[in-house]
């Protein structure tokens, strides 16, 4: 017969135990997300989500959907995004830059640049930010493939980032795909940009082709919808359908990531 | 003030146990081989100083001769000084008339703790003469009187009352003077201080120059004389002595938990809070490591506090040594101001940007505080110029309000890349591109956005030459006989926004004009998203 309190250690042991059994598996757990009319939807904060792209030439585009996903996660309470990146890719991949953030709609003040020297601080720096109830996403930056990032780290990282609330954004380039145990896996191209308007010859309003490679995404989704066509303003996506892919050329109304300075004559090329 | 004569010597021995008694250290002074020390069996044998080794070895046949090796003595010294912060937080090494062994500490305030100056002296004595140190010690009111009384009396306190007596006794060489001094003053039959100290002023100053009666004031305290402690002084710290060395880094963080929390109490005592924490680790074998971690705000949160220190002492898992243990720790604060205690409102949301702060606190003291950055923008419009990284803990943009926001790349290369162009006609748009060994088509272009360099800089600062190599130890820098003068045109940019077939999209911009000779370079400065 044990003693009184063994039996309430025995009984805290179980519940703990129940809980770690309760708590829903990485992969499956549920994502939900409300989509109307086939538009891109506003994803939830806690998500481990990998987004590739082929090549390092990429980079500018894949950190403008990382950094698009993270603004919408900014509130009150969560008013920060760590970027980070190992101190020897800044010149591979390019550092992130203030007044380009601005252009592009973000604070500046909100990002916070952590430049790791190794992988292994890499992942310490994004799994101690990530614990912070005051971040709203973590962007890693990783151009090269590293021993250190695998299943095990993802889903240290995932089961983080669903506890707390935060999303961490891995940005990944190349081809190879390993398993990993990140909620969302995002394909990432660039798409040819839009007329601007008195200016055929300048590029337009970006385009990102973006393909949902892994994840049940949306519950009700129009046919199983993975592709977006996305455009980007300052007010969020927008989505354009995928297969009219030069229909949107045609036609002149398409959103302006930002205001433009007044156009000064029909073919006149813009100083901007 | 603590005097050891022999202490290279000795602390040698300690080091290397299998080096004989009559030991010596010897080094070129003047091109001769000439002693440097001497341990107490050498110089009772009447070995000095300064002798020719050559004589010393024909005096004492059985001697002992190794090499002075200054860097090592000096570190090991300046190693030991630092121990002795564990009797006195004020510790000053004093070079100046040797090398080595002389040690100043401040016990102003301090005696008490060890019951008394007596008790004391007797504690710092014992114990080092229990090591193999040979040493003598003083207490005086002034820094000059423990000196002469440390080197030319027996160990023992010296009162206020009693100074002068005990000064006027002691010979002239206990003033600190120059070697010339001190001769001119024996031709004069000034055996004793004080046969000098009722003479004329006037004449002594212009016989031996103004230091020699700048020393017997500072002797007798007429005049301050101020020590340069080798530790930064800690305003507020607490301490944890034991009785067995600890070795372990865990067993360290947790008695750093427990001295925060102890100085937590202290600090919240006088609502206060600190920037900067210090640990010092007291080895037994007469080292200090220090270890000191910043806080981007006042705190005196003991969690926080012992958060930063884990980190601090994950980086350096190499190099910590503790030897044969710690018996003594102490924790302090320093850079410390008012704080007051608040209460933190469940709907606030001035929690955050302390979460925040901590947060950053936490990156820093484990990956450096270069790796934790924020942007900085500057007014400028040369666009490595415009925004600076620097540490998140300084990062303000308070005052930014109301510049215009250019169009910019959401990545910048920290140096901008050569690229290969090809453009219809030279002054058009750019249709072609090589980056990265890759051909690119360029499909749309927008630009040109002209950037003229900033006259008010020198036109060297922007030229885009690859870093040169930087010149060995000791051999000079290389030297520009003539900076150039400004020249607009070398250091206007063209920025173009240039997309290629697929949709990526790049800033390249072309430095300088097009001229007959030659065509201008391009660069690839960015990526726009």
């Amino acid at each position: 017969m044990p003693a009184p309190d063994q039996q309430q250690r025995l009984a805290a042991l179980r519940e703990t135990i129940a809980d770690i059994e309760r708590k829903p598996a990485l992969a499956e757990a549920q994502v939900t997300a409300e989509q109307q009319d086939g538009a891109f939807p506003a994803l939830a904060g806690g998500m481990l989500q990998e987004m590739f792209t082929d090549e390092r030439r990429n980079a500018g585009a894949l950190l403008g959907f990382a950094l698009a996903q993270a603004k919408g996660l900014l509130t009150l309470q969560r008013r920060a995004v760590i970027y980070l990146q190992l101190g020897d890719e800044a010149q591979k991949l390019g550092l992130p830059y203030g007044p380009g953030l601005l252009s592009f709609g973000f604070d500046p003040d909100a990002l916070v640049l952590v430049r790791a020297a190794n992988m292994a601080e890499l992942l310490w720096a994004a799994e101690e930010a990530i614990a912070c109830r005051a971040v709203a996403a973590v962007v890693a930056d990783i151009g090269s493939h590293s021993k250190l990032l695998d299943f095990t780290a993802s889903r240290r990282l995932s089961l983080r980032s669903a506890a707390t609330g935060g999303s961490i954004f891995l940005l990944r380039y190349g081809q190879g795909r390993a398993a990993s145990a990140a909620h969302l896996r995002w394909r990432l191209s660039p798409a040819q940009s839009t007329r601007r308007r008195h200016d055929a010859r300048a590029p337009g309003p970006l385009r990102w082709r973006v393909e949902l490679e892994k994840g049940g995404l949306i519950k009700n989704a129009i046919k199983n919808q993975t592709e977006f066509l996305l455009g980007w303003t300052e007010d969020g996506f927008a989505t354009f359908a995928a297969q009219r892919r030069h229909a949107d050329r045609r036609s002149g109304s398409t959103p302006l990531p930002r205001a433009v300075p007044a156009a000064l004559a029909d073919g006149l090329p813009q100083t901007a | 003030m603590l005097f050891l004569p022999h202490w290279p010597t000795d602390y040698l021995k300690r080091r290397d146990g299998g080096l004989k008694a009559p030991l010596v250290l010897y080094e070129v002074i003047k091109g001769g081989l000439r002693l440097a020390a001497v341990d107490a069996e050498a110089a009772g044998r009447g070995l000095s100083v300064g002798q020719n080794l050559a004589d010393a070895r024909a005096m004492v046949p059985e001697l002992t001769v190794r090499e002075m090796d200054r860097p090592l003595l000096e570190a090991a010294f300046a190693d030991f000084a630092d121990w002795h912060s564990n009797a006195s937080p004020l510790v000053a090494a004093m070079n100046d008339v040797s090398g080595f062994g002389d040690l100043v500490l401040d016990i102003t305030g301090v005696a008490h703790l060890f019951g008394g100056e007596r008790p004391m002296l007797r504690l710092l004595l014992t114990r080092l003469r229990d090591l193999g140190y040979t040493v003598a010690g003083a207490i005086a009111p002034t820094i000059g009187a423990a000196w002469g009384v440390s080197h030319f009396a027996r160990s023992q306190v010296v009162e206020m009352a009693e100074l002068e007596t005990v000064l006027d006794a002691l010979p002239v060489h206990a003033l600190r003077l120059a070697p010339a001094q001190i001769a001119g003053l024996s031709q004069m039959g000034l055996k004793t201080i004080g046969q000098l100290r009722p003479r004329e002023r006037k004449p002594l100053q212009a016989r031996f120059g103004a230091s020699l009666l700048a020393r017997l004031d500072q002797a007798y305290g007429m005049i301050e004389e101020r020590m340069t402690p080798r530790l930064p002084p800690a305003e507020l710290y607490a301490e944890r002595r034991f009785a067995d060395p600890i070795g372990l880094m865990d067993d360290v963080l947790m008695t750093c938990h427990d001295l925060a929390i102890q100085l937590a109490i202290r600090l919240e005592a006088e609502g206060q809070g600190g920037q900067a924490f210090h640990l010092f680790l007291y080895r037994v074998d007469h080292k200090v490591m220090a270890l000191s971690v910043n806080s981007a705000r006042l705190t005196r949160d003991p969690e926080h506090i012992t958060k930063l220190f884990a980190n601090r002492s994950e980086r350096l898992e190499g190099d910590y040594d503790a030897g044969f243990g710690i018996d003594m720790i102490r924790l302090a604060a320093s850079s410390v101001s008012e704080l007051d205690a608040v209460q933190l409102g469940a709907f606030s949301h001035q929690g955050v940007a302390e979460d925040l702060d901590q947060l950053n606190d936490r990156m820093s003291s484990r990956l450096g505080t270069m790796a934790v950055l924020k942007t900085q923008l500057v007014a400028s419009h040369i666009p490595e110029r415009a925004a600076r990284l620097v540490p998140a803990l300084v990062a303000n943009n308070a005052d930014r309000a109301g510049w215009p926001i250019p169009v910019r790349p959401l990545r910048l290369l920290p140096v901008p890349e050569l690229v290969a162009i090809n453009a219809e006609v030279p002054e058009g748009l750019p249709a072609s591109m090589i980056w990265r060994r890759e051909s690119y088509k360029i499909e749309k272009a927008s630009g040109p956005e002209r950037l003229g360099a900033e006259w008010w800089r020198s036109g060297q600062r922007l030229q885009l030459v690859p870093p040169e190599e930087k010149p060995e130890k000791g051999e000079k820098p290389p030297h520009i006989p003539n900076l150039a003068l400004f020249d607009p045109a070398a250091g206007t940019r063209d920025y173009y926004v240039v997309e290629d077939e697929s949709g990526r999209r790049f800033w390249i911009f072309r430095q300088g004009f097009y001229t007959a000779e030659n065509p201008p370079p391009w660069y690839l400065h960015g990526f726009f998203p």
